[in-house]
């Protein structure tokens, strides 16, 4: 199979994900009985006009599905109706125009809300997934070097130790730290500072972001570590790196141009799989910092209830982390040349 | 994941199997820490009643709001005024029920998944595959926030949504395992003889797939209690217990930040990390189990020479490369006595000469090989003996003194050419890396067309110099490497065994390769394999190894018409002649001994033909048979003369 029919095949795949997810997505806001606008319709004090102004507002008028008669043995909804004219296909068409429904708690479209917050969270992660990544493999390749000695054991067991921590716990702990310390506890920037030259408010940014992006590193750095550790211990134990050592080079050339590619492979994949945890880390810790980001805005609508934004958080999330998994693949293939053959 | 299931004997009744894991287990101090925090805890959550001070979620008294830690409240006291310490050990229980049952769901389902996709294959193992590689990219806490928000947040429910959720990588591991499993022999025997799916299944690949089942079971566990902390401290906790995140939800949303109240914020999630440390400590064990892995490797230091000193400094001779008394022993840390891989082994090679090095699989050939360029592994020592290259003592040299002299002085061309090679580089770079390190002022735009012409030289296009190694067969890798190993003009190549994994013909053009080269360049070959016909048509001397000792060393006629060593004569009985075309050929019964068990007297003596008392008894010393350097270690000599 050659690369570009592959990466046809794991575009095609991701696609379909996709569609799974935003499937998922319609169906467990009406199946899950939670959503207030419907238990709102059942309240028997409402009345009767009352309840038919609401369902039209929420589009609860119109059928869930189309029976898709020739799909499914058993009748799902109403085969009567026009599949254009029912609720499955007006979320999808609203979908294909961005639109997310309006928020329930403040009344503006979710579009707009989760777009200004997308921003915030891709910052946060950014930073510290760059950080625990390049500090966990420094500490690995450190660790799988000096392997059986006390500094690898140290490095193993602050590892786990770091693996074993609560992100939200990490940041409360480093929160009480820091409130002691001069650090602003909460938001991406002091009010008022819209009106300070540019540098200055990077500054007032960067200070806000130390300990959220502090705590990220901590708990994603324990892994990276591990598994680099574990990985380049393989590689140097592999008979080109033998190869290698009697052709004279020297210790520091052999990590270099020798076994760090080979051994960086896992760690992509590592690092693809834990996109998704990567998010649920970043939805603890914007909840402990009130970073304004999609992680808080979650944490915020499940306090207000607010299930539109709920939904729409959800699905931005989950195509972001399907894409972003798409594009480590793509490194993978990149970073090795059997891949492309096989 | 791939396991050593030898550890896991069938057939042995399931008190003695468990007996021998629990012996491999105690060895992993990490396996054992972890068992005892995890047993701790499981203790506190089972007598919580007995350790708890006050009642459960009992407020002590609603003015004792954030007390600090007194001899009263051993961790104080949170925002409704009840005592921290009570709620932590209740806590524990509710914690550790839901990780426990939410795992159990997950590792039912994932097992089941894994079993059937792996044992069925086809369609379902598509399906299955499909949809957990689906639910493994869709990330799990967001979407359990949003079920646990549009349903009721009972601790249930949370066990529920936690466990139906968290299935994805044991789906995966169970069904690499049964794919593993399904194809050895006692399987594949089972199949034959037409026992049903079910008995094959529950009688031979379940008890081979429940070890990772179980380690798998450790992890998933430890990921169920994070995230039924991080959904209760998300506000989505079962309000009515209380568990440790639920403790933490409260603490920090009812002010225990701003009333400086660190211990209502730092002993529930202490809590939290013992456990899930404690489980991912006992996860380790068991994988150390499973799976054991030694943790050494090439860069590792290699252990500093060792001289006896009693013997006075040998005078080196004019040979080009020279052992003499040459002692390798493999040490371990376990005290156990070392491995004598090689003892007391000398020999000499001069320009344009080629030394074959014979014995069977497991004499130390190799070892010696790779102490001539302190190339050992960490274990291997050079415990006695020097190593001569024109003149130099390469066994006093510093690491970077040592780094000079390999590849420019003496290359080495190692068998198995798939791993010699690096897979992520091309071969031509790989030669030129020789060249670019070991001769700097080599003009840089100069260096492709001499990668080009030395795999000429070998007999590789040139269009093949920026292919990578997967893209050449086998026997072009050998060449490539033989290629690498004359980038640099040394003047000694060792080539250990490089044509064992190859077939006739190639094995032939090699040889053919390195006997051209020798006689072009003016190379000196050490040429190590078990096949002495191999060696009969190009070498100058031939040494005999066995079970780490010289068996004989001597020129090449004299090897094959007077070798004095019983070895030999077995060797020599044991390769077609063509000469003499109805000769029987005969193997050697037996296997070479164990390095770390040698027999006493001669190494030689439970598998030789002439044995007599005394081999048992006294190790043979070495004998000069004539002027010409012939060599033997073996009591007959004395006998005969």
């Amino acid at each position: 199979m050659n690369l570009t029919r592959a990466i046809l095949r794991k575009a095609a795949w991701s696609v379909f994900t996709i569609l799974f997810v935003i499937i998922l997505n319609f169906f467990l806001f009406r199946v899950l009985p939670g959503d207030p606008a419907r238990a709102g319709i059942r309240d028997p004090r409402l009345k009767k006009e009352a309840v038919e102004m609401l369902r039209v507002r929420f589009g609860l008028d119109k059928p869930v599905i189309n029976c898709f008669e020739s799909l499914n043995p058993i009748t799902l909804g109403d085969c009567n109706v026009n599949p254009l004219d029912t609720q499955f296909f007006i979320y999808v068409r609203n979908l294909t125009q961005g639109e997310l429904g309006i928020s329930y708690h403040t009344n503006r479209p979710v579009a707009d809300v989760l777009a200004e917050r997308l921003w915030n969270t891709v910052l946060l992660i950014g930073a510290g997934q760059i950080l625990s990544i390049i500090i966990g493999v420094a500490l690995g390749v450190f660790a799988a070097w000096k392997a059986r000695t006390y500094l690898d054991y140290g490095a193993v067991a602050a590892s786990l130790v770091a693996w074993s921590l609560p992100t939200f716990w990490l940041g409360i702990i480093l929160l009480f730290w820091g409130s002691s310390n001069g650090f602003p506890l909460a938001g991406k920037a002091t009010p008022g500072m819209s009106s300070m030259p540019l540098l200055q408010q990077w500054g007032d940014i960067a200070r806000h972001m130390f300990l959220p992006t502090l705590t990220y590193t901590i708990v994603y750095l324990g892994e990276y570590t591990l598994i680099m550790r574990s990985s380049l211990v393989d590689v140097l134990s592999e008979d080109y790196i033998l190869t290698a050592k009697a052709k004279g080079l020297s210790a520091f050339q052999i990590l270099k141009d020798h076994a760090l590619k080979n051994a960086m492979l896992p760690l992509v994949t590592v690092i693809a799989i834990n996109l998704g945890f990567t998010v649920a880390g970043a939805i603890q810790i914007e909840a402990v910092f009130s970073w304004p980001g999609l992680g808080s805005a979650i944490y915020e609508a499940v306090g207000r209830r607010d299930f539109p934004i709920l939904q729409g958080a959800f699905l931005l999330i989950a195509i972001a982390v399907i894409i972003a998994n798409f594009l480590a693949d793509l490194t993978y293939h990149w970073l090795d040349p059997r891949v492309q053959v096989e | 994941m791939q396991t050593t299931l030898q550890t896991v004997e069938r057939s042995n009744p399931l008190g003695v199997r468990f007996l021998g894991f629990w012996n491999t287990f105690k060895k992993s101090r990490t396996g054992v820490l972890g068992l005892v925090m995890l047993t701790v805890i499981i203790l506190v959550a089972i007598f919580a009643p007995l350790l708890a001070p006050y009642g459960r979620l009992e407020t002590v008294s609603i003015s004792d709001i954030y007390k600090p830690p007194s001899a009263l409240h051993l961790f104080g006291t949170d925002d409704a005024g009840q005592d921290v310490f009570s709620n932590f050990v209740f806590g524990a229980r509710v914690s550790l029920t839901v990780g426990f049952f939410a795992a159990f769901i997950s590792i039912i389902i994932g097992g089941t998944f894994g079993l059937v996709a792996g044992f069925f294959g086809g369609r379902w193992e598509n399906f299955i595959m499909r949809f957990t590689d689906i639910m493994l990219v869709i990330p799990d806490l967001p979407l359990m926030v949003v079920i646990v928000a549009l349903t009721k947040p009972s601790l249930l429910n949370i066990i529920f949504v936690i466990g139906l959720l968290g299935w994805t990588t044991t789906a995966r591991v169970v069904r690499s395992q049964t794919l593993a499993v399904k194809s050895r022999k006692f399987v594949l025997r089972a199949r034959a003889i037409g026992a049903s799916r079910g008995h094959i299944i529950s009688r031979h690949i379940l008890p081979l797939v429940m070890p990772i089942l179980v380690v798998q079971a450790v992890l998933v566990i430890s990921l169920a209690i994070l995230n039924e902390s991080a959904l209760s401290f998300l506000g989505l906790g079962d309000p009515t217990t209380l568990s440790w995140g639920q403790m933490l939800n409260y603490a920090f949303g009812r002010g225990a930040m701003s009333a400086g109240a660190w211990w209502a914020l730092v002993f529930p999630g202490f809590g939290i990390v013992w456990v899930v440390l404690g489980l991912t400590l006992l996860g380790q064990g068991l994988e150390q189990v499973l799976n054991p892995r030694l943790d050494t490797h090439h860069l590792m230091p290699s252990r500093p020479v060792v001289q006896n000193e009693a013997r006075a400094k040998p005078v080196p001779s004019q040979a080009l490369l020279e052992a003499l008394n040459l002692s390798i022993h493999y040490v371990n840390d376990e005290g156990r006595a070392p491995a004598r891989a090689v003892e007391n082994v000398s020999f000499t090679l001069n320009e344009g000469e080629l030394l074959g090095l014979v014995g069977e699989s497991g004499c130390g050939k190799t070892t010696l090989m790779l102490a001539l360029l302190r190339l050992l592994p960490s274990a291997g020592q050079i415990v006695d003996g020097r190593v001569y290259f024109h003149g130099r003592d390469l066994t006093a040299l510093s690491e970077v003194e040592m780094n000079e002299i390999r590849w420019s002085g003496i290359s080495i061309v190692f068998q198995g050419a798939m791993n010699a090679l690096n897979p992520v580089r091309t071969v031509g770079d790989q030669i030129a890396e020789a060249i670019i390190k070991h001769i700097p002022l080599y003009p840089r735009e100069g260096i492709p067309a001499r990668v080009t012409e030395l795999l000429d030289l070998v007999g590789i296009a040139a269009d093949q110099r920026d292919h990578f190694p997967h893209q050449y067969s086998g026997g072009m890798r050998q060449r490539a490497l033989i290629a690498m190993a004359l980038a640099c003009n040394p003047q000694v190549i060792i080539a250990d065994e490089p044509t064992t994994a190859l077939d006739v013909m190639i094995q032939a053009q090699i040889l053919e390769l390195l006997d051209l080269l020798r006689k072009k360049l003016g190379l000196a070959i050490v040429f190590v394999t078990h096949d002495l016909g191999i060696v009969a048509e190009m070498c100058d001397k031939v040494l005999v190894m066995y079970g780490g000792v010289t068996a004989e060393y001597a020129n090449v006629d004299v090897i094959y018409n007077d070798s004095q060593h019983p070895y030999t004569q077995e060797l020599l009985k044991a390769f077609p002649d063509l000469t003499k075309p109805k000769k029987k050929l005969t193997s050697i019964p037996g296997y070479p001994p164990r390095l770390d068990a040698l027999p006493a007297g001669c190494r030689f003596a439970p598998r030789c033909p002439a044995v007599f008392d005394r081999c048992h008894a006294e190790e043979p010393s070495l004998h000069q048979i004539g002027n010409d350097g012939h060599i033997a270690s073996c009591h007959l000599i004395e006998r005969t003369r």
